[in-house]
């Protein structure tokens, strides 16, 4: 029963296979014929066609001439733009978010699970002059700028996807017009306040010997005692620096985006677009770092950018070796002291001279 | 619906840009913005050709990816346009477009973007056709009157087409068989005279 | 987009009432200082008390020597806040125009594009500056009141609006910075705003009564 349908079989293939043969002899052929073209005809190769094998079919725009005087007016094709439409389209929309993202849940379940950093032995209400007030102003001019600028770029970047269905086109419009104003408007400012940081700041930010044990100890999550560290430790030293590296280069690279009328083409201002997106979604997803550290994360950091004050226990926990300096210098004052200084307290802040002068009369 | 399709045939295209002309003319184009542009590779050199662009009107256009407020639409005709009361003047679409189609109208002294500006096909914006608001934000609304956009009207030597897709490629292609071109790379046009028309 | 009643009211209710409150208000309100009841100096005039008054309301402006040092950040982004504020408050091209057409029917100059944007970024920073000191300091911020902040958050958020309403290209962003403006108008005459007009008749007090004793500050 079983031989029929095999030789039934055989039978079928014989066929294609014969076909298939015969296929190959053609094309033999015809392959022959394609290397001597003049036995079948007369061969006229269009003229163009290795111009437009150039155009097409290469990576970097062709320069031609045009008598239209604008930049990168005399570019053909830049065949860098898709390469860019597809980057931002595709990956950055997509990636940016779920980076920004992952990072608020995993500071949310690094929180959940380590809880706020605490003091050991809690904090002793003795404090110590820690910035001035100038640093904070200074630091608050570039937080707020910072969040403001990171505000309206996130608008610029997700708001097509996020808020139109929401909002719809014409009231995103009003967003996305006033986001990008403010975008351009504050853009100079955080350069400013930038270098003004960079400046105040730099002198206590230049790394030193006990730094790379801070950083192989992983900032004292590693191993149980403390890790060493001066007025500033390794950690926020980093962030100094990735704030003045990345920050400079944002600015550089959002004056190339501000200003088109200086003769840059488009592909540096693509470029320009993709350096500037990139370090500002890794400024924005550390600043998340710094702003939980900063408030929620440790016990008693978030009063030195406000009042200027740290607890001189907080000063031993993360910089010992600057709050035995203020320990050697005797910079330390008293929490009555401190509550005074803060207009709180009731030990002789009112003028006593002048009751005591209106009570002579 | 037609499907509406620019052709510049570069091997008639003389460089008098003369569709520049017609097109900064017809639709009242800002001062330092050029819809269309003629562009010559290898002037002065033997193979010279010239070309004449403006927005090719994408099927898939990455202006429209690129938006961030969505400003651009496609037509029933296939034409791309975009709502400048959307529009935010953010320049991307410049950086998207291969063509250098989109452009921002360069006045004040750092070029403060207003908002952008491109060829329409002639077919105007979402205004109300042949509106005076229409005709101040994107120029002339020749669709709508049923003509063809000006630069292609006015072309000397016909070399830059527009219209119907269909209709644009029947005649490229009547022209090419009849050129001989390497299309047909072994001779055939002459060999068969029959596929000529 | 936006209900034409509510910009017809922006434009036209509300910016009358709230330029009669301002106008009115501050009318009453310095009026009730130079008209106030002094008691009279009874004391031999050593000098002219109108001399001194004018040269007070001059020299006040340069911060005194002794102070200077103490409070640099004061000076400089007090300056960098005023003077960038009424670079943008009389020689913003819209304000000028504005003026022109339903106020006073004469125009002058506008600052050009950059020059513009160079003024409200200088005047940006300065108020930001200034009001973040008035929260950080703590001298500042114990002699700081609700009405400064106010007024601070206030101004910032009027001139936030106008420069996000940019290009006019958007009628709902201009209608929002009216809306400040006019929200400012009416606090104006009843806050620490008055010190706009406030500090001539005060420095002029002082230099009056300076003057008339010979003293030479």
């Amino acid at each position: 029963m079983i031989k029929p349908i095999f030789r039934i079989k055989i039978e079928q293939l014989v066929r294609p296979v014969f076909l298939i043969l015969l296929l190959f002899v053609i094309l033999l052929q015809n392959s022959h014929a394609i290397d001597t073209p003049q036995q079948q005809g007369i061969s006229i190769k269009n003229p163009g066609s290795d111009l437009w094998r150039e155009v097409r079919q290469r990576d970097t725009a062709i320069q031609g001439t045009t008598q239209i005087k604008s930049v990168d007016s005399n570019v053909l094709i830049n065949p860098q733009a898709d390469r860019w439409t597809r980057f931002r389209v595709d990956k950055l929309i997509n990636i940016g978010f779920i980076v920004l993202g992952s990072v608020i849940g995993v500071i949310l379940v690094f929180f959940l699970l380590r809880g706020r950093v605490k003091i050991e032995g809690g904090l002793s209400g003795n404090m110590v002059f820690r910035f001035h007030d100038f640093e904070r102003v200074l630091h608050w001019v570039l937080a707020l700028v910072f969040l403001f600028l990171a505000l309206t770029g996130f608008t610029l970047l997700f708001g097509r996807t996020l808020f139109i269905p929401i909002l719809g086109h014409d009231i995103f419009s009003l967003l996305a017009s006033s986001s990008k104003e403010g975008h351009n408007l504050f853009g100079p400012i955080f350069m400013v306040s930038l270098l003004m940081m960079f400046i105040s700041f730099v002198k206590r930010n230049i790394y030193e010997k006990g730094d790379l044990t801070w950083l192989l100890r992983g900032g004292g999550m590693i191993g149980k005692s403390h890790v060493t560290g001066g007025f500033f430790n390794m950690g926020e030293k980093s962030w100094y620096w990735l704030v003045i590296l990345i920050g400079f280069a944002i600015s550089a690279t959002g004056l190339i985006l501000l200003f088109p009328s200086f003769g840059q083409g488009r592909i540096i201002m693509e470029l320009s677009h993709v350096i500037h997106v990139f370090g500002a979604i890794i400024l924005i997803t550390v600043s998340f770092g710094h702003m939980y550290l900063g408030t929620l994360g440790t016990e008693g950091t978030g009063e030195s950018m406000k009042t200027g004050y740290v607890d001189i226990k907080w000063a031993e926990a993360h910089h010992d070796r600057w709050a035995k300096h203020c320990h050697d210098n005797n910079l330390v004052i008293t929490a009555d002291e401190y509550a005074r200084l803060q207009g709180k307290g009731k030990v002789g802040y009112e003028p006593v001279s002048t009751t005591a002068g209106e009570s002579g009369k | 619906m037609a499907r509406m399709k620019f052709y510049c045939d570069a091997e008639r295209c003389i460089e008098c840009n003369a569709c520049v002309t017609a097109c900064k003319n017809e639709n009242e184009v800002p001062w330092g913005v050029n819809r269309r542009r003629v562009v010559t590779i290898k002037d002065g050199e033997p193979g010279e050709r010239s070309l004449s662009v403006a927005c090719m009107h994408c099927s898939d256009a990455p202006c429209a990816a690129v938006c961030p407020v969505d400003c651009f639409y496609t037509t029933d005709n296939g034409v791309v346009l975009h709502d400048k009361n959307i529009c935010i003047g953010c320049g991307y679409c410049f950086y998207a477009c291969p063509f250098g189609a989109p452009q921002f109208p360069m006045d004040g002294a750092f070029a403060s973007r207003g908002k952008m500006d491109k060829c329409t096909f002639c077919a105007g914006g979402p205004e109300e056709d042949n509106s005076s608001a229409e005709f101040i934000k994107y120029g002339r609304n020749r669709l709508a009157e049923g003509k063809l956009p000006l630069c292609a009207e006015m072309c000397a030597t016909k070399a830059l087409l527009a219209g119907d897709a269909d209709m644009v490629s029947d005649i490229y292609r009547k022209r090419i068989i009849n050129r001989g071109a390497s299309v047909l790379n072994w001779g055939v046009s002459y060999n068969n005279a029959k596929l000529r028309s | 987009m936006i209900d034409p009643i509510i910009g017809d009211f922006i434009d036209g209710l509300l910016w009358t009432f709230s330029v009669s409150v301002f106008s009115v208000g501050v009318t009453w309100k310095l009026a009730v200082i130079i008209f106030s009841k002094r008691q009279t100096d009874l004391s031999v005039a050593r000098d002219s008390a109108l001399a001194g008054a004018v040269k007070t309301v001059f020299s006040r402006f340069i911060a005194d020597k002794g102070t200077a040092p103490h409070i640099k950040l004061h000076i400089i982004a007090g300056y960098m806040f005023h003077l960038g504020l009424f670079a943008l408050l009389l020689f913003a091209a819209p304000h000028i125009s504005f003026l022109d057409e339903y106020l006073l029917g004469f125009s002058w100059p506008a600052l050009p594009h950059w020059a513009f944007i160079l003024a409200a970024e200088i005047a940006f920073l300065g108020l930001l500056m200034l009001w973040l000191h008035r929260m950080l300091s703590r001298v500042s911020r114990l002699i700081s009141t609700v009405d400064d902040h106010v007024a601070s958050i206030l101004t910032f958020v009027v001139m936030l609006t106008g420069c996000l309403a940019l290009m006019e290209s958007f009628n709902e962003l201009r209608l929002l910075h009216r809306f400040c403006v006019e929200l400012l108008l009416i606090y104006f005459p009843f806050s620490s705003l008055m010190h706009a007009f406030t500090f001539i008749p005060s420095r002029a007090f002082t230099g009056a009564w300076f003057g008339r004793r010979g003293i030479n500050s």
